[in-house]
């Protein structure tokens, strides 16, 4: 009898082991489209295309591919869309899109169902800018996977190629991010993530395009050439009921050039049948202005600091938007998007792009299977 | 903040981290659902994720990668 118990127990024993060392890895493919559009002339659309392919039971490495087809004025005239009807009106464009970035991933994960390790490499290319990056991301599962402790570290190289010719005072931009994550499940229908990141930044970190022009002043934009910014997240997803369930999240975000921020975000998805889930999303953005952006045509000739882009003052925006999955037979999904993004009204966008705030549309699609 | 992280990093990892298992194993059903995901939408997340980087002047608490760009 105590036999059998010894074999039930160093059974269960095995059981445990092998399922803790589960992958959950599996050979899958996506193809997708993205689209932006706003009324400061920007339009991009993105095919996107991943492969991930297991190599054994707790390897994988996977390719992931954007390429953004983009005509904007920023690429046509310089980045001043108030200028730009002026300059199509004038010049015909020779090609169909201004800029084609492409953004290929490279990237390889370890799962063995308690630690979870990914890396890769990122490299961008467009007319006026090449970024590289290396990326490496560890979570480590504990208590029966109802903790997960994560750490995530990225470092950037990136270059400027202006298209103008001008001298920038540094011809790159180096950003490097530590994210630190704990993720913990609540309850059966409740899990909260809270998320620290610390970015780093310095270089060249405003557009070589942008510029300060007054009746006396004539100066291209210039920012401290560092900057170092804190973010703190809590997030959460909570099944409402059988067919419901609510998604949130708030970030508060400090740098040291005085722009400091909240965002919030929640959405709720909604079961219409057992393959098709849609609902709403909405988010609230608010940002201080930094320290060395002055109110438009009060800067002096001896300023150390010179900046026009709207990013650098206070506003706040609004989305609102419906995600869409859609799971067919087989396990294969589609996934789509809709959001509506909007800024509040910006002196300095009226300033540049010549309209009181930013309207702007952007879509997601993707069909995604396994094989 | 910081202080914050490493105290709750200690508990995590040590034996008061036995209060944290909460949901059995045979009661994660629902966390496999994709409408139970932080982000249901994976290319949703991204393409917002680069977009707010260049609409806004904020960045962080993604717990993700996002590449860099001229659009910034």
């Amino acid at each position: 009898m105590s036999l059998k118990y010894l074999l039930i127990t160093l059974a269960s024993l095995l059981a445990l082991e092998v399922t803790s060392l589960a992958s959950s890895l599996k050979n899958s493919m996506s193809f997708g489209v993205d689209t932006y559009n706003d009324n400061a002339d920007v339009q991009v659309y993105s095919p996107t295309f991943s492969v991930f392919n297991k190599l054994s039971h707790n390897w994988m490495i996977g390719f992931k591919m954007r390429i953004d087809a983009i005509t904007a004025a920023s690429i046509k005239n310089g980045s001043n869309a108030g200028h730009v009807d002026a300059v199509t009106g004038a010049s015909s464009n020779e090609n169909f899109y201004d800029d084609i970035r492409y953004a290929p991933t490279l990237m390889a994960t370890y799962e063995d169902g308690d630690n979870l390790l990914s890396f890769g490499a990122y490299y961008s290319s467009e007319i006026d800018y090449e970024g590289k990056a290396l990326f490496v991301n560890y979570v480590r599962q504990l208590n029966e996977q109802n903790t997960a402790l994560g750490i995530g570290i990225s470092q950037s190289d990136d270059v400027w190629k202006p298209v103008f010719d001008r001298a920038l005072p540094k011809d790159y931009r180096r950003e490097g991010k530590l994210d630190l994550s704990i993720n913990q499940l609540i309850s059966p229908t409740l899990s909260l993530q809270v998320v620290y990141s610390y970015l780093k930044s310095e270089g060249f970190l405003s557009s070589p395009y942008h510029y300060v022009l007054q009746n006396d002043i004539a100066k291209f934009e210039n920012y401290p050439d560092s900057r170092v910014g804190h973010a703190f997240a809590l997030k959460g997803v909570s099944l409402l009921n059988i067919k419901n369930s609510m998604n949130f999240s708030y970030r508060y975000y400090t740098d040291d050039w005085d722009i400091s921020s909240h965002t919030v975000n929640i959405e709720e998805l909604h079961d219409f049948s057992k393959n098709f889930t849609t609902g709403l999303r909405l988010r609230y953005y608010t940002q201080t202005a930094s320290n060395f952006v002055k109110e438009i045509g009060t800067y002096n000739a001896t300023d150390n600091y010179f900046a026009t882009d709207y990013r650098m003052s206070a506003f706040d925006s609004f989305t609102i938007g419906m995600p869409f999955m859609y799971k067919m037979r087989g396990g294969d999904k589609l996934n789509a998007s809709i959001d509506f993004y909007q800024t509040t009204s910006n002196d300095y966008i009226k300033s540049w792009y010549g309209v009181d705030k930013i309207n702007a549309i952007f879509t997601t699609f993707t069909y995604e299977f396994e094989y | 903040m910081y202080k914050l992280f490493l105290i709750a990093l200690v508990l995590f990892t040590s034996g008061c981290s036995e209060h944290l298992v909460r949901v059995m194993p045979y009661e994660k059903e629902y966390f496999a659902q994709d409408k139970m995901s932080l982000a249901p939408v994976g290319a949703r997340s991204e393409q917002e994720g680069h977009i707010f980087l260049i609409r806004e002047a904020s960045a962080g608490g993604e717990s993700s990668f996002q590449g860099g760009c001229g659009c910034r």
